[in-house]
């Protein structure tokens, strides 16, 4: 009895790889079925943007190779996936999934988006996933919730579209119903507005030097579309501006908003600079109740916030570990009583032959016979008390794998966990 | 029994602040229902320990009641506006003040012994609750001034995280400006009633004081709701009203000194 994960990370994977890997909502059922088709008693696939991992009871060790067989193949047979990989098995990879759940393994670190991942993965494999994994998973979203309440790991904002949200946040007292105008079709004005977005900014306007491309992305965030020279009377009643155009000189200046701004009656407006080089003239900045951000005060922002979130992974790496006991504890309990079942079924078996042997050698009476087989069957509960005893004690104190593999090992028991 | 349930509020309150202060020093923030908990265990025995309080006469007993308020007023800030940094005035203030009475003294010996009417009381406490409205806008002014240079400058420390946002604190000003007004009016109308109805004697210091307050306050209330001032500008004109109250208050502390009479 084990549990293993296998798969591919952000880590060890470029993202080519990883893309390869990424295995859509209904693509999860057909692969787990057939990884568990080798053996595996259980399975829950967590496939991300950042990782693809199958986490398996497998008994016989004998799923690993079906996975990686299975996304080799998903790389067109030129390479081997396991290059890519790695498999983890017992307290290790139980160790991993609560890594992952608590953002610990994550690319930006302490991210929160991973909790729900988890949970969506544990919600598609369901009915595949067994008794010892579905306890995995919901253990694993109780300790993500844990490290995240009782440490500092997922505090303030760790990447700099992130650190846009928090910095607009520090402004306004609800980000809610605020409006946006993004200038330019930048990647990374888009990552900001989908970050302020799922705050429930609303961006309202898009404007570009081209008006077709405002227009298409406008389309896609039901905004208005402009032309750059449309946009500087709007600074006069939106709240936010993501600057993100490919112009090579400043295209937001002072003589191109000071009027607008002027007509605001006091209200803040941030001003998101992520273009590279600057959209946004410095002295913009100087205009009343107007703050203005570049992409490196964000970055500094974010520099921050990970600089603190490190300080906690101590903390966090505790109450990890704390909880993988927990688990592994339960689980040994788990793991006792088919082994003692078919330890007492194996000495029943012996124990029943050599009676059985004996009175044909023997001629007794019905009464001695009777005597016999209880002597017998007393011997056999005498011998196998304090065993049981003691590996259910072990058991319950998380101490029992070692004494179970010992057990299966010394009474060729079952499959063993050889790893 | 006064001394010891103010010794008990003066405790709660200094373990209340140093909550607050902790994150500041880089220490983990205490959980939010400890930092309202703490606080209003203290208030549940400073309020015994003042309604025991006779004769409610001097400076002591007024500076424990605006101590009492001002530990209400950062509870409800932190209850309703989530705005904690509020405590990091508040608090030590309100330490500092139920410190201060218990060392002048509570119920100091030479005062005379006839006790106060209910009217005048409650002419106290609202002038009191009003005066601590008047502290809070100021002190939401002042945060939002700190919170503003912070932002202008593109600085992202202790302040950037700690403090709220410009607008919460924008707001927060602006309701204890509002409400506050009409606390000082009731209080300064009931201040005229004890002297002119009810016979007590209420002296002319008092008077000018109370007169300055309200038509002070009654001037920032009127820029912010009339000329609709926001932000910056109304805060300055909260920390300039705040400045006068204190200053002319001083002034004629100074001009008629001792411990036995508030004014």
């Amino acid at each position: 009895m084990s549990i293993t994960v296998v798969g591919v990370n952000h880590r060890t994977a470029p993202l080519d790889v990883r893309e390869r890997f990424a295995h859509g909502p209904r693509e999860i059922p057909a692969s787990l079925e057939r990884v568990l088709a080798a053996g595996a008693r259980g399975g829950v696939l967590l496939s991300t943007c950042n990782r693809t991992e199958f986490y398996l009871n497998d008994p016989d060790d004998s799923a690993p190779e079906a996975v990686w067989t299975l996304l080799s193949e998903r790389l067109g047979g030129a390479r081997r996936a396991s290059e890519y990989g790695y498999t983890q098995r017992d307290r290790e990879a139980v160790r991993h999934l609560y890594r992952v759940s608590a953002g610990l393994d994550s690319m930006i670190l302490g991210e929160t988006q991973i909790q729900g991942q988890v949970r969506d993965a544990w919600e598609l494999s369901k009915a595949q996933a067994g008794p010892a994994l579905h306890r995995l998973f919901q253990s694993a979203l109780l300790v993500g919730a844990r490290v995240r309440s009782e440490t500092g790991l997922a505090a303030g904002a760790a990447s700099a579209p992130s650190a846009a949200v928090a910095v607009a946040a520090k402004i306004f007292t609800h980000l809610a119903g605020r409006s946006a105008l993004i200038l330019g079709a930048g990647d990374m004005a888009e990552l900001a507005a989908t970050c302020l977005a799922s705050e429930g900014v609303r961006v309202t306007l898009v404007a570009n030097r081209t008006y077709e491309r405002a227009k298409a992305i406008a389309e896609e965030l039901r905004a208005r579309a402009l032309t750059l020279d449309e946009a500087w009377d709007h600074f006069a009643d939106t709240d936010i501006v993501l600057c993100s155009t490919a112009a090579p000189h400043a295209v937001v200046t002072w003589d191109r908003v000071a009027p607008a701004v002027a007509r605001r009656g006091g209200r803040p407006l941030c001003i998101l600079d992520l273009a590279v080089p600057r959209d946004v003239d410095p002295a913009v900045a100087q205009l009343e109740n107007v703050f203005l951000y570049d992409i490196d005060d964000l970055q500094a922002v974010a520099a921050q916030a990970a600089v603190q979130r490190r300080g906690d992974i101590p903390a966090a790496e505790h109450i990890v570990s704390e909880e993988v006991e927990r688990f592994w504890a339960w689980y040994g309990g788990l793991a006792v009583v088919p082994v003692l079942k078919e330890l007492r079924d194996q000495m029943e078996r012996v124990r029943a032959d050599e009676v059985a042997r004996a009175l044909h050698r023997m001629h007794l009476s019905p009464e001695d016979r009777a005597q016999l087989e209880h002597f017998s069957q007393a011997l056999l509960n005498k011998f196998l008390h304090q065993p049981t005893v003691a590996l259910k004690e072990a058991a319950g104190a998380g101490r029992g794998y070692g004494l179970l593999e010992a057990l299966k090992r010394l009474f060729g028991l079952g499959p063993r966990d050889d790893a | 029994m006064i001394p010891v349930l103010h010794l008990i509020a003066l405790g709660l309150y200094a373990v209340g602040t140093a909550f607050v202060l902790a994150p500041f020093a880089g220490l983990r923030a205490a959980p939010r229902a400890l930092t309202l908990a703490v606080p209003l265990l203290g208030m549940g025995a400073h309020v015994i320990g003042l309604a025991r309080l006779t004769p409610f006469v001097g400076v002591a007993p007024t500076l424990s009641m605006l101590a009492l308020f001002l530990v209400l007023l950062q509870v409800a800030s932190e209850g309703l506006f989530r705005a904690s940094a509020v405590g990091v005035f508040t608090g030590p203030l309100a330490t500092g003040l139920v410190g201060l009475a218990l060392l002048i003294g509570l119920t100091p010996e030479g005062l005379p012994s006839t006790a106060r009417g209910p009217w005048s009381i409650l002419h106290i406490t609202v002038s009191v609750l009003g005066l601590a409205m008047l502290a809070l806008a100021f002190i939401a002014a002042a945060l939002y001034l700190l919170q503003f240079r912070e932002l202008k400058a593109r600085r992202f420390g202790q302040v950037f995280r700690l403090f709220p946002p410009l607008e919460r604190l924008d707001q927060l000003n602006h309701l204890s400006l509002v409400l506050g007004f009409p606390t000082v009016t009731l209080g300064v109308l009931l201040g005229f009633g004890v002297r002119y109805a009810g016979g007590a004697s209420v002296d002319a210091a008092q008077v000018v004081w109370g007169m300055l307050t309200w038509l002070v306050l009654g001037w920032a209330v009127g820029v912010r709701v009339v000329r609709h001032w926001a932000g910056r500008r109304a805060a300055f004109a909260s920390i300039a009203t705040f400045a006068a109250v204190l200053l002319v208050y001083v002034a004629l502390k100074l001009a008629a000194p001792g411990t036995q009479r508030f004014l």
